[in-house]
């Protein structure tokens, strides 16, 4: 009997919102999958793609990417780039053979633990979907 | 068309003038289609100066590849202007690098070379394989004609001009201050049916599709050096620490970094296609590359290199962009 496959889920969470809401949904007591590796920065605006592409040479399974929602950046507009740039990177993830459900972006404020809860359940369910991600795993050589 | 009197003379007066240090343009190569740059600073070089369908350089490269030694003590920087010759692709070059203020407007004087397509040498190889001596080329009525040893042969441009000169929208310079003759009508149009057909199929297809060519490279890094928009002076790829991308060609590593030299171009790109023609092993980069230049233009309906006062794409946001994919 084979376990049901554990994704490993690498999420970059701007410090100002998702990660006060990530903390609202761990002081609520509210239950969510437990495969989210959290990666607290000051901006999604400071998210270099690249940390996207080696999360996944690290043996991530997918990337989750939140912050504030637009026009409530602690910086004024960096989740306006973050926006942009992540749009742009999508698509090529997409169109290189990575599946997109492994990449997902989301708004979420500090007030919002609940919404936190279900963007972790949703990432790693469709992670589940999609299987094990070894395209750009650094320990496997894959030719 | 092409007057070489004039692109001669034009040469001549410029790099006469006391504010120029010298003019890029193209030359003769040594043997075969081949067109090498050429760095001229003496106005008697001007016979050497070319410009043909086979000029597939794009010299604006070398606008900001040029290494900057430290000023010695108690001498003036050199500011004199730099003239290079531009085709349309070029010229967009240009401007984008203007644009992101990689060089300076008033140091450069560009010669604007309207241009109705440049040969692609794999496929003139195929049609005149083994030709030793140097031949010549020029356009007529769009068709391009050889001088080869044997004789003058015209060839419909279909079956030899770079497939991004079939596609090309922007023949004419957008941007010069000598224009060497009259501008060319616009042959071309894009309607990205590459990029549409590869997006269409199926992961697993696209995964192994990539990972095949990918496969292949061995990382050279011809396609960076050759961009005219990857001028970074501290270059993520030489980079030791921290190291990114690690140097060793296998599977992972060329994925990480193909994919960090064409994102690196989201919005830059200007489709010149010099990536793919140097490239030793033919990886078809323009594909990738055209792919984030279609989503910029359908998405952010932007176009780089078009305008001087423009900002780059992703240095600027509109607050209505689209974010249908974010929960």
């Amino acid at each position: 009997m084979s376990e049901q496959f554990k994704p490993n889920i690498v999420a970059f969470l701007c410090n100002w919102c998702t990660y006060a809401g990530a903390d609202l949904a761990g002081t609520s007591r509210m239950q969510y999958p437990a495969n989210v590796h959290i990666i607290r920065v000051m901006c999604t605006g400071r998210i270099n793609p690249l940390f996207v592409v080696n999360a996944f040479q690290q043996g991530a399974d997918g990337v989750i990417i939140s912050g504030c929602h637009p026009g409530d950046c602690h910086y004024m507009e960096g989740n306006f780039y973050a926006r942009r740039r992540f749009t742009m990177l999508r698509e090529m993830l997409e169109y290189v053979g990575v599946e997109p459900e492994r990449f997902h972006m989301s708004w979420v404020s500090a007030s919002e633990g609940a919404k936190w809860k279900d963007v972790v359940e949703e990432a790693v369910e469709s992670a589940q979907k999609v299987g094990p991600f070894d395209q750009f795993r650094r320990n496997k050589i894959n030719w | 068309m092409v007057d070489l009197e004039k692109l001669r003379t034009v040469a001549k007066e410029t790099v006469s003038r006391d504010d120029v240090k010298y003019l890029i343009g193209w030359r003769q190569g040594t043997y075969g289609f081949r067109v090498s740059p050429h760095f001229m600073k003496e106005p008697e070089e001007a016979e050497k100066l070319i410009f043909s369908p086979l000029c597939s350089n794009n010299l604006a490269t070398y606008l900001t590849s040029v290494e900057k030694l430290p000023v010695p003590r108690g001498e003036e920087p050199d500011t004199r202007k730099v003239a290079l010759m531009v085709k349309g692709c070029d010229s967009r070059a240009v401007v984008q690098q203007i644009v992101e203020q990689g060089i300076k407007r008033e140091d450069v004087i560009i010669i604007g070379c309207p241009c109705d397509g440049i040969v692609d040498l794999n496929k003139v190889k195929e049609k005149f394989p083994n030709v030793l001596e140097l031949v010549q080329a020029r356009w007529n009525n769009g068709n391009v004609v050889f001088q080869l040893p044997e004789g003058e042969k015209e060839v419909p441009r279909e079956e030899v001009l770079a497939d991004k000169c079939l596609t090309c929208r922007y023949p004419n310079p957008v941007e010069a201050d000598v224009m060497l003759w009259e501008e060319v009508k616009t042959r071309g149009s894009d309607e990205y049916a590459d990029i549409k057909e590869m997006e269409v199929k199926d992961v697993q297809e696209k995964k192994s599709y990539w990972q095949d060519k990918f496969s292949t490279c061995i990382r050279c890094y011809s396609c960076r050096n050759v961009c005219p928009m990857c001028y970074c002076e501290d270059c993520i790829l030489d980079r030791l620490n921290p190291n990114w991308i690690f140097r060793s060609v296998n599977a992972t590593e060329n994925m990480a970094f193909h994919l960090t030299r064409a994102f690196h171009l989201a919005g830059r790109c200007i489709e010149c296609g010099e990536c793919e023609r140097v490239c030793p092993v033919d990886i078809p980069l323009m594909k990738l590359n055209r792919k984030l230049y279609k989503e910029t233009r359908e998405i952010f309906d932007y176009e780089p290199g078009l305008d001087l006062e423009s900002k780059p794409l992703l240095a600027s946001y509109r607050p209505d962009d689209q974010e249908d994919f974010i929960l």
